[in-house]
């Protein structure tokens, strides 16, 4: 299997490559060597199931993401769909801030909350909702995200861990992409729409979470 | 119509053949062929196949498994395929769905490491039907009994069910892990 390396990072190597035919990505974990052999394992472990399982459960929700191909516990790799002609939302972003495109960045905006409303009515929380972690195919109308990076993800319906999901979001948001935050309010009122019934004590729990982060910043 | 033969992408020294039959009068006497060892193959249902891919990645798992201590599940990697196909955790209840049927009229057959091409030659001998392009499993799937048996959701078919059934195969050891 011809793979290119296309990005290396802390936790581990992700290839480009071609699966039977199928473009594909493959994403080793590396073995950290401080680690305690055991523990590393496990953590590596977790963190690959987590990403296994939320692809399904995304997929089986309705929410788009790369469909899978392989997990290999003891070889430390995932084998994944590669999402053709796609860009990070990051990226995306960055491009319509570039050019002024007030329309297209509200659309994005709202394409984002209403991801995020749909991933959190289903009880699945990303764990590391940054925008390099949505990718985004076509342009303006007729783009779809699809969201990727599942390693710290997991289940549960608890508000406050969804407020902390968005909470993450937030901070990689705004300082990612300067004077954001009227956008980042539209992802959040999208959210609303799509989480009917969870969102008001996801907002509240979000609240929160922001008045602790501020006290930590005064204190320190 | 020549079958078609994969190496592995993982393990370059092994590959995966796969063959389809049409107009198949005698599943039973293939079945009993693999039953009392005459050869090794994976005797799959048509009805159960959306595309070849949705194979591959079951024998592809098949064969990462089989290099690895305690991860099989059945007895060779033949009988594997079928279990991996299947989203049920029961080995006779998968082989029941997944294995093709004694009056079934067409069969897609998996071969593993067949490097001689002898297996697949006594399959060829024995099948009393007519060899066809592997692709051509795409006309024989009943869609309706795989939504059933996988339980695929509506929501997850808002995309191609080849998606849908490649990543319940991938992931069916770590859901129930
Ligand atoms: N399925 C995919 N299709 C296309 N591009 C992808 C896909 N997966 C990842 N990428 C690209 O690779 C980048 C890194 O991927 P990913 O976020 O999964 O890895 P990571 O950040 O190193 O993971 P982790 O945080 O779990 O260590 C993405 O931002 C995206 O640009
Ligand atoms: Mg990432």
């Amino acid at each position: 299997m011809e793979r290119v390396l296309i990005k290396q990072g802390a936790e581990g190597k992700l290839y480009s490559s071609e699966f039977y035919g199928k473009p594909c990505i493959v994403k080793e974990r590396f073995t950290k060597s401080y680690r305690h052999p055991a523990l590393d394992k496990s953590l590596t472990t977790q963190r690959m199931k987590a990403e296994a399982r939320a692809l399904l459960r995304c997929r089986m929700s309705g929410i788009e993401c790369p469909a899978l191909y392989m997990v290999d516990i003891e070889s430390r790799c995932i084998i994944m769909e590669r999402v053709l002609n796609s860009v990070t939302v990051r990226e995306y972003t960055r491009t319509l801030q570039e050019k002024d495109d007030a329309k297209n960045l509200l659309s994005l905006a709202k394409q984002i909350g209403e991801v995020l409303g749909r991933l959190h009515s289903n009880n699945i929380i990303h764990g590391d909702l940054t925008t390099s972690n949505m990718l985004i195919k076509g342009y303006g109308e007729n783009s779809r995200i699809i969201l990727i990076d599942f390693g710290l993800s997991y289940f549960d319906s608890v508000a406050e861990d969804k407020g902390v999901d968005l909470y993450v979001l937030e901070r990689a948001f705004l300082s990612t992409h300067p004077n954001t935050e009227a956008l980042f309010q539209v992802i959040l009122d999208t959210y609303k729409d799509n989480n009917k019934t969870g969102a008001e004590d996801v907002m509240k729990k979000l609240e929160e979470i922001r008045m602790r982060g501020r006290k930590r910043t005064m204190v320190g | 119509m020549a079958a078609e033969v994969i190496a592995n992408e993982l393990f370059p020294d092994s590959t995966i053949t796969l063959a389809l039959f049409r107009n198949v009068e005698n599943v039973k006497e293939i079945r009993q062929c693999v039953m009392n060892g005459t050869f090794e193959a994976a005797i799959l249902k048509t009805s159960m196949i959306v595309d070849p891919f949705q194979v591959i990645v079951a024998a592809n798992k098949a064969v990462v498994h089989q290099n690895k201590v305690g991860k099989m599940m059945t007895k060779n990697v033949h009988s594997e395929i079928l279990f991996n196909l299947s989203p049920s955790k029961n080995i006779s209840d998968s082989f029941r769905k997944f294995g093709a049927g004694d009056t079934d009229q067409s069969v897609f057959i998996a071969v593993i490491d067949d490097k001689t091409g002898q297996t697949l030659q006594a399959i060829q001998n024995t099948v009393k039907g007519q060899q066809v392009d592997v692709d051509e499993v795409k006309q024989l799937s009943d869609l309706n009994n795989i939504k059933k048996i996988y339980k695929l959701t509506d929501a997850e078919l808002s995309w191609s069910p080849l998606d849908a059934l490649v990543t319940r195969i991938a992931a069916k050891d770590i859901m129930t892990i």
